[in-house]
């Protein structure tokens, strides 16, 4: 809501500047988002009246014009603007005047003939655009000499605040000086008088309100044979413009202006227009309304609608039709002055693509017993405006449905225990005073009822935050959370996140942070082994679908970095990702990650190579072992879209696949937007959030015997399945066995490799002997024999 | 014999004097002290003295065989020192070059600013709870009353999938999860990823908060002023930081307040807001079946993308999420 200052101070004028008041609003809960001048500082701008105007007589564009500034005697200024004509009021910056700009006005000579001053344009003065190509017009009343700033009250501020939606009583003039009123002790006044308008004869506009409770109250009245020549004063035009409202014509200014003065939104309908009775009710099937904005709406059965016997005029407390709407033609007008029920009102403008300062106030709450005071109002200013007879009032009321504030009880005691501040019974009647409560006094503290406007008012904490409010959240005692001290559970095999994420930064990770909505036609296109889950409203389509692995946000900042000159990425996420099983969406935590360039920084020693599948898998295996898992999770061959099928695993722990990685297909690198061979992998966060509890072993004081074997296989078995033949052998004494060495060529058969392990082999209590020892490692030879065809080298 | 002996002493130093190779030296000592070396000669000739003579002359003889020895030995000493020296100088290499190996990435600044926040809090005793991104209507408005008509969730842009099922616009809802798993009192915070449907230089669809609440016999709101401004003064290490508390409205708190602290980030001192906060409503506390006569609560949510452009000097909340790595190799 925009508050223009000079008006707010017609209302309540507490002794603070204008920051100190904006500051003071912030504090009172009114949040003032900023203040701007109505006009940008200029001087020695004043009222004048062109006296003659005559040809510059060496220039065709110019005009010699003889100007009243107000001084003893007219001034002459050459005048460039085309509208300059003999009699007319305009704004004269005068010699010595320093217009927006630094722009000093001084005597000169325009080709020869002295002009001393200006005739100034809106734009020239910072001035809202008037819609003229030429000087800006002034009215014919205007008086001379008056300086522009005081005549067009330009040393205002327009304060703009920030309105929660609690606080629907502050949307209007009246209502921010009400508050203002009573946190700064300043009286609040009323500037104008309340006038019972002279009214004769009925008003033959008939009302039919079919739904009562969404509209329980509605007002009304005729008025006809007004000056329809009328204009706007421009003081009201002013105020409006400040507020944010374009001027439009008198009846809907004034509608306008005592919506933004009192808080009560009304409408004006140009009576000859409507066909028979108003009615108040429900849209009906394929009713249609075309709007005061041209747009054609199509109406539902849950929209509350003022119609005529032609059917809908308005949609309720939102906005008026075109059809209806007041014109230069209109001669007789119907006021409309209601109050509709939020609940009829709250989304209704929303759902038609509308937002009006109507509709603004009417979902929120306005008071219910302020139309017959508006009303009243409205016709006060337009018939000292434009004169005209006012027909007497038609109203309908629905008592029932009018919020009627209840008396809600307060306990001192609680304002202690919420507030944590004991405050003076006085002065908690004092605060209910000024915001004007009615207050009664009882055995268990008071009995407050709040005034109609303050619907926001509802249960004992809301009385007490007004309290708080009032007293200054700032001058609340510092006081400390009094809690017992209470140790933690800390289990121990909890891994922490942050030592995850550690150990991979270690490793030259970049954590990054992406979007965890993607676009969906990529997401398909790698992924689309996973069922996943779309917004019904997302921001724009490459943000639809929810992502269903780490993969798309880790590619997209790859393309991002390498488009920016960044060659080498190490890049790790972790975040839920979202799938869809049975039906059911499922949130997981995972940590995933991709390397793309070479192994090192750039470095001297020229030692250096572009990644590969087993760096990754190194890093991989750092979070494995940092894990209860350690070594149990085989990585075993896979073939999945989004990856090379000859590069890629699935971690597999107990027949579960908890994670993922491998080589981006290279025929997905070019809609990924990457370049180079990126590596990517992905693990379920549960796996490795579990550590284990160390449970220590005596060291054996015994030496340990190492022997080498190597095998040929077959070149495609996985080395893997031979550490399984080889582990499968019972042995307490078999400690370790380590791959050191594989080798495909020269003395071997092309379509095997050669694997060399050393086996470590230790007993707890005593030195082997030779005949133990080999008789493990036959055994073993024999395993791999039998379980993956072995044949020692 | 005295001169003779003097002589080859004399001769015996001039020469290992003269001497640059150990091989060298080792010639010398045979040529003075091998078995046909001149000071051995020397010791032969002794038979030819008389008794008396015998000892003296043998004593010369073995202090000349020693000096020639010593000569020798501190020759080769000298020898080797600058053997080594000449070899470690050829051994010198440029300590100035970088080291080899990985270099280290780095935490995205969110996170960081979200550990700093956790440690804090969990250090003064709470809980760190985590829930769902995507919620249910229950949990993210109905609980926190927020009803279906409440104008507040205009406020909200929120993400939808059905009708009840929405990305979360805050941690709040995790706020009522604990509330209804756990009894009271509680200390908890709850930091995650929230989403509003708005996009713009000042808004991101995706953002991070961290929920507060306490929920006590007594806790007040004079405490959670205290409470926050104590954090706030901790979290940006300056103990005069300037915070205001202003009224405002969630319907989950009653009362509420958005808190303001004075930065100087934009060079003028502005107030910048960086969270909001209030007592628990009652009907929430309904709502999870505590008792509002009895317990009080007090919540608080902080936006961390705001208080880490606040902390870190970050002037453009987008970046948060371009990842540029210029800008995250900013924070390791």
């Amino acid at each position: 809501m925009k508050v223009s200052e000079s008006w707010l101070r017609e209302w309540v004028n507490p002794e603070w500047d204008t920051n100190t008041l904006a500051e003071e609003l912030s504090l009172a809960g009114l949040e003032v988002d900023g203040i701007e001048p109505v006009a940008p500082a200029f001087t020695h701008v004043v009222v004048a009246k062109v006296i003659s105007v005559e040809k510059h007589p060496d220039a065709d564009k110019l005009n010699v014009t003889q100007v009243d500034i107000g001084a003893d005697e007219p001034v002459q200024i050459v005048c460039g603007a085309k509208n300059v004509v003999a009699g007319m009021k305009a704004c004269c910056a005068t010699v010595g005047a320093v217009l927006p700009g630094d722009f000093k006005i001084k005597k000169a000579k325009l080709r020869g003939v002295p002009s001393n001053g200006m005739l100034c344009g809106a734009n020239e003065l910072g001035l809202p655009d008037d819609g003229v190509d030429g000087l800006h017009v002034l009215p014919d009343d205007a008086p001379v000499g008056t300086d522009l700033r005081e005549y067009l009250d330009l040393n205002d501020q327009v304060i703009d605040v920030d309105l929660t939606p609690n606080r629907a009583d502050c949307l209007s003039i009246a209502g921010v000086a009400r508050d203002v009123a009573a946190i700064g002790h300043v009286a609040f006044k009323q500037p104008f008088e309340n006038v019972i308008t002279d009214k004769s004869g009925d008003c033959p506009q008939v009302i039919d309100i079919a739904d009562a409770h969404a509209c329980p109250k509605y007002l009304g009245c005729i008025v006809e044979d007004y000056n329809t020549f009328a204009q706007t004063p421009i003081w009201m035009k002013q105020r409006l413009e400040r507020a944010g409202v374009s001027p439009k014509n008198l009846t809907v200014d004034i509608t306008n202006y005592v919506m933004l003065e009192l808080g009560q939104p009304m409408h004006a309908f140009d009576a000859d227009k409507l066909k028979g009775n108003i009615q108040v009710r429900m849209a009906r099937p394929d009713e249609k309304l075309m709007t005061l904005e041209e747009k054609e709406l199509s109406l539902t059965a849950d929209t509350l609608v003022i119609a005529d016997d032609n059917g809908p005029v308005a949609l309720a407390g939102i906005m008026g039709g075109l059809d209806s709407a007041v014109s230069d033609t209109t001669s007789r007008l119907f006021f409309e002055c209601a109050h509709f029920a939020p609940l009829n009102i709250i989304g209704k403008a929303r759902q038609y693509g509308l937002h009006t300062d109507s509709s603004h106030r009417f979902e929120r709450g306005v008071d219910a017993f302020l139309p017959e005071k508006a009303l009243e109002r409205a016709l006060q200013l337009f018939s000292e405006i434009a004169g005209g007879r006012i027909s007497n009032i038609v109203s309908a009321t629905n008592e029932l449905g009018l919020h009627q504030p209840k008396a809600i009880q307060l306990r001192p005691e609680r304002i202690v225990k919420l507030l944590g501040v004991e405050i003076d019974d006085a002065e908690v009647e004092g605060i209910f005073e000024r915001l004007h409560f009615s207050i009664e006094k009882n055995a268990s503290g008071w009995a407050l009822t709040a005034p109609t406007y303050r619907f926001d008012m509802e249960i004992e904490a809301d009385l007490i935050e007004e309290v708080g409010r009032v007293f200054g959240y700032n001058n609340l005692p510092e006081t400390e959370v009094q809690a017992p001290m209470r140790l933690p559970t800390l289990p121990e095999s909890e891994q922490e996140l942050y030592l995850v994420r550690k150990a991979l930064v270690n490793r030259g990770f970049h954590e990054v942070i992406t979007y965890s909505f993607v676009e969906e036609k990529l997401q398909q296109k790698m992924v689309p082994e996973i069922p996943h889950i779309c917004l019904q409203n997302p921001i724009s389509d490459d943000m639809k679908a929810m992502r269903t692995t780490l993969f798309p946000g880790l590619l997209q900042t790859i393309s991002y970095n390498q488009k920016r000159q960044q060659s080498r990425i190490r890049i790790f996420e972790s975040g839920l990702v979202f799938t869809r099983h049975n039906e059911q969406t499922q949130q997981t935590p995972m940590i995933g990650g991709a390397i793309v360039g070479d192994l090192n920084p750039a470095n001297w020693s020229g030692e250096n190579r572009p990644v590969d599948f087993y760096d990754l898998k190194g890093d991989v295996e750092t979070l494995l072992a940092m894990s209860h898992v350690q070594d149990k999770v085989r990585f075993e061959a896979c073939e999945f879209t989004i990856f090379h099928p000859g590069q890629s695993a699935a971690l597999v722990l107990n027949g579960k696949t908890v994670g993922l990685m491998g080589q981006l297909h290279p025929g997905l690198v070019k809609s990924a937007g990457v370049s180079g061979k990126v590596y990517l992998f992905q693990m379920d966060l549960a796996t490795i959030m579990e550590t284990k509890v160390p449970a220590a072993q005596p060291i054996s004081k015994f030496p340990e015997v190492q022997r080498d074997l190597a095998f040929v296989v077959d070149a495609t078995l996985p080395v893997q399945a031979l550490l399984d033949a080889i582990n499968n052998v019972q042995s307490d004494i078999l400690n370790v066995v380590e791959v050191f060495d594989i080798y495909q060529g020269e003395g071997i058969d092309e379509a095997q490799k050669s694997i060399a392990l050393t086996l470590k082999i230790q007993h707890q209590d005593r030195t082997l002997q030779d005949e133990e020892v080999d008789q493990l490692v036959d055994q073993v030879i024999l395993n791999a024999k039998e379980r993956v065809k072995a044949e020692l080298r | 014999m005295q001169e003779k002996l003097q002589a080859i002493v004399a001769q015996a130093k001039e020469t290992i004097h003269s001497v640059s190779e150990l091989v060298h030296l080792d010639e010398i000592r045979v040529q003075y002290l091998g078995k046909k070396g001149e000071l051995t000669a020397m010791m032969k000739t002794l038979g030819q003295l008389s008794a008396e003579e015998r000892p003296k002359a043998g004593q010369i003889i073995n202090e000349a065989k020693q000096s020639v020895q010593t000569f020798l030995s501190e020759k080769k000493a000298e020898l080797e020192e600058s053997i080594l020296a000449a070899k470690l100088a050829g051994e010198t290499i440029d300590v100035s070059l970088p080291g080899r190996g990985l270099d280290t990435g780095g935490l995205h600044p969110v996170t960081r600013t979200l550990r700093r926040i956790e440690t804090i809090f969990s250090k003064a005793g709470f809980d760190v709870a985590t829930g769902p991104e995507i919620e249910d209507d229950w949990h993210n408005f109905e609980a926190l009353n927020i009803p279906e008509t409440h104008p507040a969730r205009a406020m909200h842009d929120t993400f939808y999938f059905d009708e009840s099922t929405v990305l979360r616009t805050h941690t709040s809802g995790v706020q009522i999860r604990t509330m209804e798993d756990q009894d009271a009192p509680m200390r908890v915070i709850a930091p995650g990823r929230v989403y509003r449907c708005d996009s713009d230089q000042t808004h991101t669809p995706m953002f991070h908060q961290v929920e507060g609440l306490i929920i006590e016999e007594n806790a007040s709101f004079a405490q959670l002023r205290t409470l926050i401004i104590e954090f706030l003064r901790q979290f940006f290490e300056d103990e005069n930081l300037k915070v205001r508390f202003r009224p405002s409205y969630f319907p989950f708190t009653e009362p509420s307040a958005e808190v303001d602290i004075a930065t100087n980030l934009f060079g003028d001192g502005r107030w910048i807001e960086v969270l909001g906060c209030g007592m628990v409503h009652p009907n929430v506390l309904k709502n999870v079946d505590v008792d509002s006569e009895k317990y009080t609560g007090l919540a608080f949510g902080l936006g961390v993308e705001r208080l880490a452009m606040l902390r870190y000097g970050v002037t453009d909340l987008r970046q948060f999420f371009e990842n540029d790595l210029r800008f995250l190799k900013q924070f390791k």
